[in-house]
């Protein structure tokens, strides 16, 4: 079935090794178009990593990574970005000093084109000149952008808009992580890598963002997801890959993984706890 | 209360330093306005220690301008104001100084970069720069208000140069030089005189000021095979690189230009300086009065301490200032006028010092050739070391 | 050859020299992630304690050693108390800046106290030569070398095995962690403050007595020598900084026998730009290890900025631009025009330190490109002085962005340290590229300011130019904030991963705030020249780089309004406090540790 048309993301043997630990350990995963596959697992299972792997922050020691039939391994997370792939981080990384709506207009950054036309060489200096001259296709681009903003965080319902030009150090955890995932589809990805969004959330928090995610599905987004609340992924996920020490020890539907033997035997040896795992994986 | 000194006082405390303001202490105990110069000269910063000598040799002349009857009966002051040696505030002193009308005539900077930068001010403002340290050659090509009784290097240079190739007999030399337009204009014209008098220049190495360690360039100076060594340097670092020399086993005869007479040489230097010859514009057994007067004052006035070769030029400064002072009274210009007039003032680097009026410098600096011996600077007796 | 034999020995005797102010540095920098700049100044201290033990008191060189360890380490415990405990919570930058301020105090104090003249510290110990080479050790070089390497081996024992060095370690990989298992954070940063500082004051004693020397200038250059020595050994490793420093010793005499004297600096800052750009964790740091900065940028503390109406500062902008017209002194325009021509340099940095978060300390390099661009351009090629500091603005601005290019790399405090070296690099380049530059003669005869054949000589001219000049460059540099390169500049500045995650390429965008930045630095560095007529390698030095990063965050990091204040403040203090004669430098230093201890985030905040 999956192997009907290409995948829009593959990994073949992707592995990471930090000195003598073995972070990522030759993972394969497929996600199709449109789909969303969770990846569940310990903490320090080598999620993150793989995470960093897919979106550039890291370089594989092997395997490779495929992006719509195309090699992507090991290409920048600026080209990457380009390519319209977008994350949210798990320890929630917003540009504190920002307001909600520059926060949010970062995520557009690599949709600019009036400003940023597409020369070689001194393409950058007229970015420089276009953002002081600012004629008018440059603010006609801005002012669109703006609107585009205020669309993506009104899905948030109240949450955000009343508090679109406070800075993002003065938001509470859980808008932190709206504006993030508001920051993500600024993008306007094809396809989304989601880091633990409900991390730290209570219940009925939790719950508002698995309507978003499920609702971000609907629309045909492809997500790749980590997630620690098993409920969650059980609702959302076209499948599920468990990992463990940094190999796959279990793949498929979620009710076939969740009565796994080696699945109940990973998480019964590490425990399983909603805390964050180390980012930096070091 | 006039003699106390100002260094003391603020020591005392900080709210009587700013309560006596930099106004400097006064010559003449005269209901008169004091006639006032200002200095513009590094109190702190990495020059810091120039501008307490300058301070010390001032004082001295203005006790003897006091002693003398003062200026047409008036006292001689100064306003010395802290630079840094940092031309950003040497222009803001400038303009300080060339819109205060008690002020009639500048003294310094000690840098070039300083003292040049503010020239363009006193150029327009009409205010003497007597910048008595500045040897660059171009400082006195800034305008026809500025002055220097700093020995021109072209002077002193070929004396030196004199000394150690016609006098010592070197002939084959090695110059260290501090990598500044002071050191760098005293070598040119060190090497074009030696070479003039036959001698060959085997190397020359620039240093910057802060350089501690010289033991590797003494390396590359024993390579080069010389019978000599010069040193165009200060005193602290040319008492560097005599030890270091001593250390690295250089033998050889060290000649070293005037800026290194100063105790604190011989104090640095301890054994190393042992027979350094050292060419200066005056000696402690200079029989000369304005020497003799000099040094016994100076002497007297700080606790037996020796004076060095900048609370010389700081002395004879102040001198030059109250000559200049007497003929052109207080008007700016006239005591711009008054340069071109004076002559024959009893100088301690000079002899007696008339200016140039073309190159608004003094010229035919004193010679006397001296080595050290037992720890002490001696007039050189003919023998070689 | 045997010269080579004695070049290795004299770099490896100086080499033992930088290391022990260079262990000092690595211990703090274990610990508090933090450059001490202040080591310098306790090694000041030790010399000229050691100066009255042995010239006043005549102790023996055992109780000299002692007695100025026991000193030294009382100011670093002082240091560590009154200085940087209380910033503790604060913006990463205060430290660093307040380590600046307590050098001044110290350098100052010591200054006040024994005047600055040199003073001879002999040697207590018998002079006997060994001959080496061709040259001689003695056994001072033995006593520094034995006091260099057992201080780094017992620090490196201490920091293994014993409890408190478990702590230190503990508190240097995770300060929150190790608080959180027990450990008393405060203790471990006194006992490293105070063994930091007992091994800085000795290093000065024993190298005071090895030169017989010692003055008020050598903290700044021991400072900085020992900063190089241990980046290169890499920050934080003490066995490294013995490494390293001795590597640094060898690569200046090398670098002395191929290419002379003149040259020795440009071979140690050369060696730390290259180290840091290819093994940015030193030398001996493992190839992929964590940053050495945690990945989150917490440089900048979160803050409110003051916002200041538009009326207000329409109002003071009239005032200073009538201000010439009413009967002020040309004393003050003066002040003041140094006061604008700094503005230009700060909202420069403001630019690249505060909005980028690429702290530069060596932007007086593109004062130094500016000026001798305009300065040769007019003199030599009789270009219009106008347009000769709009060229100087515009080769600083390229020649500029790509010395410093390197940096771009390096995060945190590694970037100053690469900048104060690329900025150190310049001057040694204009010292000695005499054909160009005309070394240390410099460049005399500069044409005064002219615009359109009319030379602005009078202050009033002048005045009104540079203010001119400098609030176009604040609007322009407004304008440049409130456009998609502002936020973007920003978003780097906060978390550099998650920017480059959203698409923003840090080279582009450090490289056109560099170049944005590096134009307005040229121009306040092209008028100056023509202001002063006479420029050298001195003018421009690493004292300005210092005051223009002291003027940023007094202003507030990024903020435009608060570099032009800070500017004002900063060339005003000075002249307000000249009364104070000697004392103002002391004053000066004291005013900024308060400011940074009260006010860390800058008068107006940052932005």
């Amino acid at each position: 079935m999956a192997e009907a048309h290409a995948p829009l993301l593959s990994l073949r043997g992707l592995t990471r090794r930090f000195g003598g630990l073995t972070a990522v350990d030759s993972i394969d995963l497929d996600l199709a178009k449109g789909g969303l596959v969770s990846i569940i697992g310990p903490n320090g299972a080598g999620k993150t990593t793989l995470f960093n792997l897919v979106t550039g922050l890291d370089r594989p020691d092997a395997g490779e990574v495929r992006f719509e039939g195309q090699d992507i391994t090991g290409l920048s997370p600026e080209r990457l970005a380009a390519q319209a792939i977008a994350r949210t981080f798990q320890l929630g990384r917003v540009f504190g000093n920002l307001s909600v709506m520059d926060n949010v207009l970062i995520g557009a950054h690599t949709r600019l084109r009036a400003v940023k036309p597409a020369v070689p060489i001194i393409g950058p200096l007229l970015e420089l000149g276009l953002a002081l001259l600012r004629p008018s296709s440059v603010k006609a681009e801005e002012e669109r952008l703006r609107e585009e903003v205020k669309t993506i965080l009104a899905r948030f319902g109240e949450r955000l808009l009343p508090r679109i030009d406070q800075p993002a150090y003065s938001l509470s955890y859980a808008n932190r992580r709206r504006v993030e995932i508001a920051r993500a589809l600024a993008l306007k990805p094809r396809l989304l890598l989601l880091d633990e969004p409900t991390a730290g959330m209570n219940p009925s928090e939790t719950a508002e963002m698995q309507g978003l995610v499920a609702e971000l599905k609907a629309e045909g987004l492809t997500i790749l997801l980590i997630e620690h609340k098993l409920e969650m992924v059980m609702r959302l996920s076209d499948r599920v890959i468990v990992m463990d020490e940094g190999q796959k020890i279990a793949e498929g539907p979620g009710e076939q993984v969740r009565n796994d033997p080696k699945v109940i035997e990973a998480y019964l040896g590490h425990g399983l706890s909603g805390t964050a795992e180390q980012e930096s994986a070091a | 209360m006039s003699n106390i000194n100002r260094r003391t006082l603020v020591k005392g405390s900080l709210a009587a330093a700013i309560a006596g303001t930099a106004l400097s202490r006064a010559a003449f105990a005269d209901t008169a306005e004091p006639i006032l110069l200002g200095v513009s000269g590094p109190l702190t910063g990495p020059n810091a220690q120039y501008g307490t000598q300058w301070k010390q040799g001032f004082d001295l002349a203005l006790d003897d301008i006091l002693a003398g009857g003062g200026i047409n009966g008036r006292k001689l002051a100064y306003q010395f104001e802290d630079s840094q040696s940092d031309p950003r505030q040497s222009v803001a002193i400038a303009q300080k100084f060339v819109s205060d009308p008690k002020i009639v005539l500048e003294l310094g900077d000690f840098s070039s970069p300083a003292s040049m930068a503010a020239s363009p001010i006193y150029q327009r403002g009409g205010l003497v720069q007597f910048g008595f340290t500045n040897s660059h050659p171009d400082f006195t090509k800034g305008g026809d208000f500025m002055w220097s009784t700093s020995v021109s290097q072209a002077d002193e240079q070929p004396l030196l140069a004199a000394y150690a190739v016609k006098k010592l007999g070197l002939k084959k030399l090695a110059v260290l030089h501090l990598n500044t337009d002071w050191g760098r204009t005293s070598r040119d014209y060190f090497n074009n005189a030696a070479k003039e008098y036959g001698a060959e220049i085997a190397i020359t190495e620039g240093y910057i000021a802060e350089e501690r360690d010289f033991r590797s360039t003494l390396v590359r100076v024993r390579d080069a095979n010389p019978d000599g060594l010069v040193l165009i340097s200060y005193y602290s670092d040319g008492a560097l690189i005599a030890r270091q020399a001593r250390q690295v086993g250089l033998k050889q005869v060290i000649c070293a230009a005037s800026s290194v007479y100063s105790p604190k040489f011989l104090e640095l230097g301890g054994d190393a300086v042992e027979d350094v010859h050292v060419g200066t514009r005056y000696f402690p057994e200079d029989p000369r009065p304005e020497v003799q007067k000099f040094i016994a004052g100076f002497k007297k006035k700080y606790n037996g301490l020796e004076p060095d070769a900048f609370n010389a030029y700081a002395y004879d400064a102040m001198n030059m200032a109250a000559a200049v002072v007497r003929i052109g009274g207080t008007d700016r210009k006239a005591i711009r006028d008054a340069f071109t007039k004076v002559k024959d003032v009893p100088s301690v680097i000079f002899g007696t010092a008339t200016f140039d009026v073309a190159s608004r410098r003094v010229k035919g600096a004193m010679n006397a050739e001296l080595v050290v011996r037992k720890g002490q600077f001696a007039l050189w007796d003919g023998k070689p070391t | 050859m045997s010269s080579w034999l004695d070049y290795t020995i004299n770099g490896l005797i100086v080499g033992n020299v930088y290391a022990l102010v260079a262990v000092g540095l690595a211990l703090i920098f274990g610990v508090s992630r933090l450059i001490n700049f202040a080591q310098g100044s306790i090694y000041l201290v030790g010399a000229y304690i050691g100066w009255v033990a042995v010239v006043q008191l005549h102790t023996p060189l055992p109780l000299t050693i002692i007695f100025v360890a026991v000193v030294a380490a009382l100011v670093g415990l002082i240091i560590e108390r009154f200085g940087l405990r209380p910033l503790q919570n604060s913006v990463r930058i205060a430290p660093l800046l307040a380590t600046i301020g307590i050098s001044f105090v110290l350098d100052q104090l010591v200054m006040l106290t024994f005047s600055p003249n040199p003073r001879a510290l002999p040697s207590q110990l018998p002079d006997v030569r060994f001959q080496v080479g061709g040259g001689t050790i003695g056994p001072l070089d033995l006593l520094i070398a034995g006091v260099g390497i057992s201080s780094a081996l017992l620090l490196f024992v201490f920091l293994r095995y014993s409890k408190l060095g478990w702590a230190v370690r503990a508190a240097s990989q995770d300060r929150d962690a190790a608080m959180q298992m027990g450990v008393d954070v405060n203790r471990v940063n006194q006992a490293v403050f105070g063994i930091a500082a007992a091994l800085g004051g000795v290093s000065g004693l024993l190298v005071g007595m090895y030169y017989n020397q010692i003055d008020t200038a050598m903290s700044l250059q021991a400072t900085l020598k020992g900063v190089v020595a241990e980046v290169v050994g890499g920050a934080g490793n003490v066995p490294g900084a013995v490494v390293g420093s001795l590597l640094l010793g060898l690569v200046e005499s090398y670098g002395v026998a191929v290419f002379g004297t003149s040259y020795r600096n440009l071979f140690a800052f050369l060696l730390l730009v290259v180290v840091l750009v290819l093994r940015p964790n030193g030398l001996f740091a493992s190839a992929r290890q964590a940053p050495p900065e945690p990945l989150t940028g917490t440089f900048i503390a979160p803050s409110r900025p003051v916002r200041i109406p538009r009326w207000a500062l329409l109002v003071a902008v009239a005032v200073f631009a009538i201000l010439p017209l009413l009967p002020v002194s040309f004393y003050v325009l003066q002040t003041l025009i140094n006061a604008w021509l700094l503005g230009m340099l700060a909202l420069s940095l403001t630019l690249v330190a505060g909005t980028i978060g690429q702290v530069s300390l060596g932007h007086a390099a593109l004062l130094a490109i500016g000026a001798y661009t305009s300065a040769l351009l007019s003199l030599t090629l009789s270009v219009p002085v106008g347009l000769a500091i709009i060229a100087g603005g515009l080769m600083s601005a390229a020649l500029g962005t790509i010395l410093i290019s390197p940096s771009f790399r390096l995060r945190g405090h590694y970037v100053s340290i690469a900048t104060l070296a690329i900025g150190e690099i310049v001057s040694l380049v204009i010292l000695n590229w005499e054909s160009v530059t005309r070394g240390p003669i410099g460049i005399s005869g500069i044409p005064p300011l002219s615009l359109f054949g009319y030379d602005l000589i009078d202050p009033k001219s002048v005045y009104w130019f540079s203010f001119t000049v400098m609030v176009v460059l604040a609007l322009l540099q407004a304008r440049l904030l409130s456009s998609h390169l502002g936020r973007s500049f920003r978003a780097i500045r906060d978390d550099d991963i998650a920017a480059r995650a959203y698409g923003l390429s840090l080279n582009r965008y450090k490289s056109l705030a560099f170049i944005f930045g590096g134009f307005a630095a040229g121009v306040s560095g092209g008028i100056a020249a023509h202001l002063y007529s006479y420029i050298n390698h001195e003018t421009f030095n690493t004292q300005q780089s210092i005051l223009a990063l002291t003027v940023v965050i007094l202003g507030g990091l990024g903020n435009v309004v608060g570099a032009v204040v800070g500017a004002v403040a900063l060339v005003g203090l000075p002249e307000v406090f000249r009364i104070a004669a000697e004392y103002r430098i002391l004053i000066y230093g004291i005013v900024l540790l308060l400011l940074v201890r009260f006010r860390p985030q800058g008068l107006l905040g940052t932005i």
